[in-house]
């Protein structure tokens, strides 16, 4: 196709708009959350940390972010566990009915709408008579970041060679041998990335954790109840933290993307020297 | 269906005596048998080639063996004794598999040790067991790399060397060498066959490439469609294959259909076939039904008027392909067509299309195999 400077610079045009609708309200949140505005102009000369102070003097907050991370490690290592299992099953056997089922079983609460997932959980809970809290919220971020983990450590399994448990058999090796020595080795990068991958979403996730927390809030629901009281600047400081350490993840799955794609080039034999 | 082929004539080579003795080994896919109940017999220290076109069941066959496929019928006995209930890693045999399944994180040097260090072997044993196996290999300079470091000749080897580091009583390859370009292949034939009769260890060696059987083997087991065909060493089957699809898969691609057997002698044979009464030199054949003549294309020599075997007729294509000539040629009654390969010689003159030509081929040089209806 050859390329067009008539439909290239009205489509830049259109692109740019678009970036900076989408972003100037998270840098308006970034700004205020250190200066105040007057008027509809940010004054410059009232730069203070007094809003991240403030926030370091709410408890509730430090309580909040504790819960988030808590449940974050628990949930990615729970999905690790149950994902990989997963995988390894559909892989010795990806055309079984048996294994198809696994799958819509795994990729099921990613796809359903969040409050579906929320509320048949909060139902299914009450039912069973178990409380609200920490151990409630780490299930469903559970259920909700399998898939992802199953996702890119089923992509490796089959980038692997099937042979390479037959052959570790065939050498001697027992099946804990070969999962020890074989599989795990080469599962390093892809849970890594899968692990850090579904931390993000646990980080972020607010609709199924508000039907499940009971006094035990995580970041984004304290976040929530917060605007329902009225909106403080101290938001700004606690969006603008949010925002940062998401970025931080991100940029770390990012890397660890590139090299999980790395080691499966490796994996597959293609990156000749 | 046909009772499986144990022709001891020419299953035994030499006197050595069976390493595995396979009875009535079938394998069934639902309802479909990828291998129809067979007897096999690998010899101590032989070197088997198992020989058969796509999807005739040598790779099922190579993997029932060493013991990822269970059979459906029949037994294999190893050293006299059943190993059904004997699993994979407890088999004194080893794989060489089609794409080498070389484990991606571990260098060369960990790849070959694989073997030992499951079984718990000392470091130092272990060290000094992959520095010979390396040595033997030749590899010994590369043993820090990793397998997507390699070339396709180099994984193939370091293959070869993890397979044999623990000193199995057989190895199996399936198609080891499909994946190198035709010199390194033909390099890699020989190193195999050094290998193996240096280290006195079965191979059991699966291909598809007849040329290639021919080179590597003591003996060809061919298979076709989940039995076995014919088994035999090479010479064996080169000059005297049994069934038409055996002549045809080496290369004598003239048969000569129907045959009746006129009358038979100690050592040779009269047939009336429709190019008329040949001679066939050689036992005289078990069954004297549905049977075909096969020719190779160069045993037929143009203008031999002393050839015993004598037929007339028309050239119709005259290709020159380097150091051969290949003659399209027709014969004169019955409109059969036949191939005749002659070395190229620029002293003669090729023959010229649409002329007569009287061919003749001696009466060693056919065989008489089991025809197309079976
Ligand atoms: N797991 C399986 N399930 C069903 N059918 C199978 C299975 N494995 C092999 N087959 C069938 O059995 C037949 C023999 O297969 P096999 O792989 O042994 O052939 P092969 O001689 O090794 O062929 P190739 O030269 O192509 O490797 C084929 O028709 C194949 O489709
Ligand atoms: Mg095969």
């Amino acid at each position: 196709m050859t390329r067009n400077r008539f439909i290239d610079l009205p489509l830049a045009a259109v692109a740019m708009l678009v970036y900076v609708s989408l972003y100037l309200p998270i840098l308006l949140i970034f700004l205020l959350s250190f200066f105040s505005m007057r008027r509809g102009k940010v004054n410059w000369d009232t730069f203070s940390l007094s809003w991240y102070a403030k926030l370091l003097e709410n408890d509730a907050l430090g309580g909040a972010l504790w819960n988030s991370l808590l449940v974050g490690s628990l949930a990615v290592t729970a999905a690790a566990a149950f994902a990989t299992s997963a995988a390894i099953l559909v892989r010795s056997r990806p055309d079984s009915h048996s294994a198809r089922l696994l799958e819509y079983v795994i990729f099921l609460p990613f796809l359903l709408p969040p409050i579906i997932t929320g509320l048949s959980l909060l139902i299914y809970f009450r039912e069973a008579g178990v409380g609200r809290g920490i151990l409630t919220i780490t299930v469903g971020h559970t259920l909700f970041v399998s898939a992802i983990i199953y996702r890119i450590v089923l992509t490796r399994l089959n980038a692997l060679s099937r042979n390479l448990v037959e052959a570790a058999l065939d050498l001697g090796a027992t099946r804990i041998q070969t999962f020890r020595f074989i599989i795990l080795p080469n599962l390093r990068m892809p849970l890594l990335t899968g692990g850090l991958l579904a931390f993000a979403l646990s980080f972020d996730e607010t609709m199924i954790t508000l039907f499940l927390s009971g006094t035990d809030a995580t970041l984004p629901v304290r976040l929530y109840a917060m605007m329902r009281v009225g909106f403080t600047p101290t938001i700004n400081a606690l969006v603008t933290l949010i925002l940062g350490f998401s970025i931080l993840l991100t940029v770390a799955v990012a890397l660890a993307w590139r090299r999980n794609a790395d080691s499966a080039r490796m994996t597959s034999g293609e990156g000749r020297t | 269906m046909d009772a499986p082929d144990t022709d001891s004539r020419h299953e035994v080579a030499g006197d050595r005596t069976p390493l595995l003795r396979i009875r009535g080994l079938g394998v069934r896919f639902q309802d479909f048998e990828a291998i129809r109940p067979l007897d096999l017999d690998v010899l101590n220290g032989e070197f088997l080639t198992v020989l058969g076109p796509s999807g005739s069941g040598k790779t099922t066959l190579l993997r029932t063996i060493a013991g990822f496929q269970q059979p459906t019928a029949g037994r294999i006995e190893f050293d006299g004794r059943d190993i059904a209930d004997v699993p994979i890693n407890r088999r004194p045999f080893n794989t060489v598999f089609q794409d080498y399944a070389l484990f991606p994180h571990l260098t060369v040097r960990e790849n070959v040790a694989f073997g030992l260090r499951v079984r718990g072997i000392a470091r130092a044993t272990r060290d000094a067991r992959v520095e010979d196996a390396l040595g033997i290999v030749e590899l010994e300079d590369l043993g820090d790399r990793y397998p997507a470091q390699l070339s396709g000749g180099q994984q193939q080897r370091t293959a070869l060397a993890r397979a044999m580091i623990c000193e199995p009583r057989l190895i199996l390859l399936d198609e080891p060498l499909a994946a190198l370009d035709a010199t390194l292949r033909r390099q890699m034939q020989k190193f195999l066959k050094v290998v193996q009769r240096r280290s006195g260890i079965t191979f059991v060696f699966v291909t598809h490439d007849q040329s290639e059987a021919i080179t590597v083997s003591d003996r060809i087991c061919v298979m076709r469609s989940g039995s076995i065909e014919q088994i035999g060493t090479p010479r064996d089957l080169y000059y005297r294959p049994r069934s038409r699809f055996v002549a045809a898969f080496f290369g004598a691609s003239n048969i000569l259909e129907p045959c009746r057997i006129e009358s038979t002698g100690e050592d040779t044979t009269m047939v009336s076939t429709p190019f008329g009464t040949i001679r066939v030199d050689g036992p005289p054949p078990r069954v004297r039904e549905g049977l075909a003549l096969a020719v190779r294309p160069e045993a037929l020599v143009p203008a031999a008027g002393d050839a015993c075997n004598r037929i007339e007729c028309e050239v119709v294509s005259v290709s020159f392909v380097g150091s051969e000539t290949i003659t399209e040629l027709e014969h004169s009654r019955t409109r059969h067509v036949l191939t005749m390969k002659t070395r190229s010689d620029p002293s003669t003159r090729q023959p010229v299309v649409g002329s007569r030509l009287e061919v003749g081929f001696d009466a060693a040089a056919c065989a008489l195999v089991k025809g197309a209806r079976e």
